[in-house]
């Protein structure tokens, strides 16, 4: 993280009195915002080294995240990573299908497609623990949850990939396909490969959301299933602040910006353009 | 893009061409295509959507006795009378977070898109409050806590501290924190398309800074502003966490939570659904909106 000269850049523009100041207050303003954003984690990670009570200090908290919430880890791994798996699988035809192909109504139905980013986490909740237990005979599958997931978070994957294929000259598939490319060696070896950065987006975001997913969870989630979010609510709920139920969502979060810090080292920020990240 | 390529399809190997007139192979492939997502919104989506409509005008859990359900619009009544308060506290939650959204987010946004070199290092930091609401609830708090890390500040402002936790404020700036990325993407893309130098013109031509932002900046970006706000709201009226672990009684009844609790809970399916079914209903309003505002041209 670089921190900038708060008077770099001035120099080229024609000085104008008081610039200076108003600079130096732009940059504050600015930090006090990102200071204000980071707080929250900042103070759950102050509070997770803490001793709890009867406990003995911050190794202990991290120590019991491992051996009581290691399982809701476990579960949230695993149902983000066969989300992921379903949004790929549905989101790449789809993705491809919009932007190679024209047909009639193709604006509607990407609208209908996106449609589950705008519905209240609550009512996908509602809406499929009742359609779940007396339509399809889900609840006590894993992969309720995890088509839950599924859905709420595809336009997240189908979006970067829609944006990577717009920017993608068709002319590479021309040109695989005068080569004598079949249409299923064109997309795996010529498309595949170009979209990848943007793939790579949606994969980050739908992680993100996925993994740190507890409302949906809530609904649908099916006995005996607790994901770590999920886990860490009702710890809030049932027993109070405790710096190990802290100490979880430290994990978590950590997790998540491990994953966010990555993909910008690899791919930089240009491809989350067209989502909900910067 | 899409004029190009139907110009340049026939060049493609196979069967396209030649079959363009008839119900194409073409056709059944993009059908083929777009099948698994269309499957997954229809059934997940949609006809979950349809059966919570249904179920709203049925009283109760009388959808599951064998006599048959009784319909009813009692809960839709009952939304519009006991339970106007939820919905109405939801809307104002919605909206104060919007409104400091929009106040603090603008000036963020401009000067993140015209001063800040450093913008990897704020986008970085950024992501915090997209990994939840819980989070951002959990700490807040804790921060909160009569005898927290805040007490001082608190006490040093004259604030009781008990009288922070469990509070409107401490919602709707928990709940601020979390949809200000969204607010600031929103009028950061529409920033990065107005040129910098018409805010010079204006400058040479003697406009006050005040005048530059409100005849020229404000009507650039008001499409990307009122996109902003309107996702901000949307996202906003679904607010679980937030009421939950820091509001008082007044905010906790916010509509999200209430469908849990009469739904899952106490297994009032009819109320539930209602309710379900109205803040449904204000999302969609709110989305259409947005969409005839925001980027909806992506596709075409």
């Amino acid at each position: 993280m670089t921190t900038a000269d708060p008077t770099a850049g001035v120099a080229r523009r024609p000085v104008v009195s008081g610039r200076r100041l108003t600079d130096a207050v732009s940059h504050a303003y600015i930090w006090t915002i990102l200071v204000l954003f980071i707080l929250p984690f900042v103070a759950l990670l102050g509070f997770s080294l803490t001793s709890r009570p009867g406990g003995s200090g911050p190794v202990a908290n991290y120590r019991y995240v491992v051996d009581t919430f290691g399982d809701n880890l476990l579960w949230s791994l695993k149902i983000s990573g066969l989300t992921l798996l379903i949004n790929v699988l549905v989101s790449l035809p789809a993705g491809y299908a919009i932007v190679r192909h024209t047909f009639p109504g193709k604006r509607t139905l990407f609208s209908a497609l996106t449609l589950p980013l705008y519905v209240p986490g609550a009512v996908i909740g509602i809406s499929l623990v009742l359609t779940y237990n007396f339509t399809y005979h889900l609840t006590t599958s894993m992969w309720g949850l995890v088509l839950a997931m599924a859905l709420g978070t595809f336009p997240l994957m189908l979006t970067p990939i829609v944006v990577a294929l717009k920017d993608l000259p068709v002319i590479f598939e021309e040109a695989a396909a005068c080569l004598g490319a079949t249409r299923w060696q064109t997309y795996r070896r010529i498309v595949l490969p170009l979209i990848g950065p943007g793939l790579s987006a949606g994969l980050l975001l739908c992680f993100i959301i996925v993994f740190n997913e507890y409302l949906v969870t809530l609904f649908v989630h099916p006995p005996g299933l607790t994901t770590a979010p999920l886990r860490v609510f009702n710890q809030i709920r049932t027993a109070g602040l405790d710096p190990a139920t802290a100490a979880l969502a430290v994990t978590m979060q950590l997790i998540s910006l491990a994953a966010v810090l990555l993909f910008f080292r690899l791919f930089g920020t240009r491809h989350l353009k067209g989502t909900y990240l910067l | 893009m899409t004029s190009t390529t139907r110009s340049i399809a026939p060049l493609r190997p196979g069967p396209i061409p030649a079959l363009r007139a008839g119900i194409s192979a073409g056709r059944l492939r993009t059908f083929g295509l777009l099948l698994p997502a269309i499957l997954l919104v229809l059934l997940f989506l949609y006809y979950p959507l349809v059966f919570i409509v249904q179920m709203s005008f049925t009283q109760g859990s009388s959808f599951l006795s064998p006599t048959g359900a009784i319909t009813t619009v009692a809960n839709y009544t009952l939304i519009a009378s006991r339970y106007l308060p939820n919905l109405l506290v939801t809307l104002q939650l919605a909206l104060l977070a919007t409104i400091v959204d929009l106040v603090f987010g603008f000036p963020f946004a401009y000067i993140l898109v015209r001063k800040v070199h450093y913008r990897t290092a704020v986008r970085a930091l950024m992501v915090f409050p997209m990994f939840g609401a819980l989070y951002i609830a959990f700490g807040m708090r804790f921060i909160l806590l009569p005898g927290g890390p805040a007490t001082p500040i608190l006490q040093a402002l004259g604030i009781a501290s008990t009288d922070a936790l469990f509070s409107l404020p401490s919602v709707v700036f928990a709940m601020s924190i979390f949809t200000f990325p969204f607010m600031v993407l929103n009028i950061g893309t529409a920033l990065g398309n107005v040129d910098p130098t018409l805010e010079e013109a204006a400058a040479c031509l003697g406009a006050r800074p005040w005048q530059t932002f409100r005849r020229i900046l404000v009507p650039l970006t008001r499409a990307g502003t009122v996109a902003g706000a309107l996702t901000v709201f949307g996202w906003s009226i679904g607010t679980f966490a937030e009421p939950l672990l820091l509001g008082s009684a007044n905010e906790q009844r916010a509509l999200a939570w209430t469908v849990y609790q009469r739904g899952v809970v106490q297994t009032d399916y009819g109320l539930s659904t209602a309710m379900g079914v109205v803040l449904l209903g204000v999302a969609f309003v709110v989305t259409y909106l947005s969409l005839r505002y925001s980027r909806g041209a992506l596709v075409e």
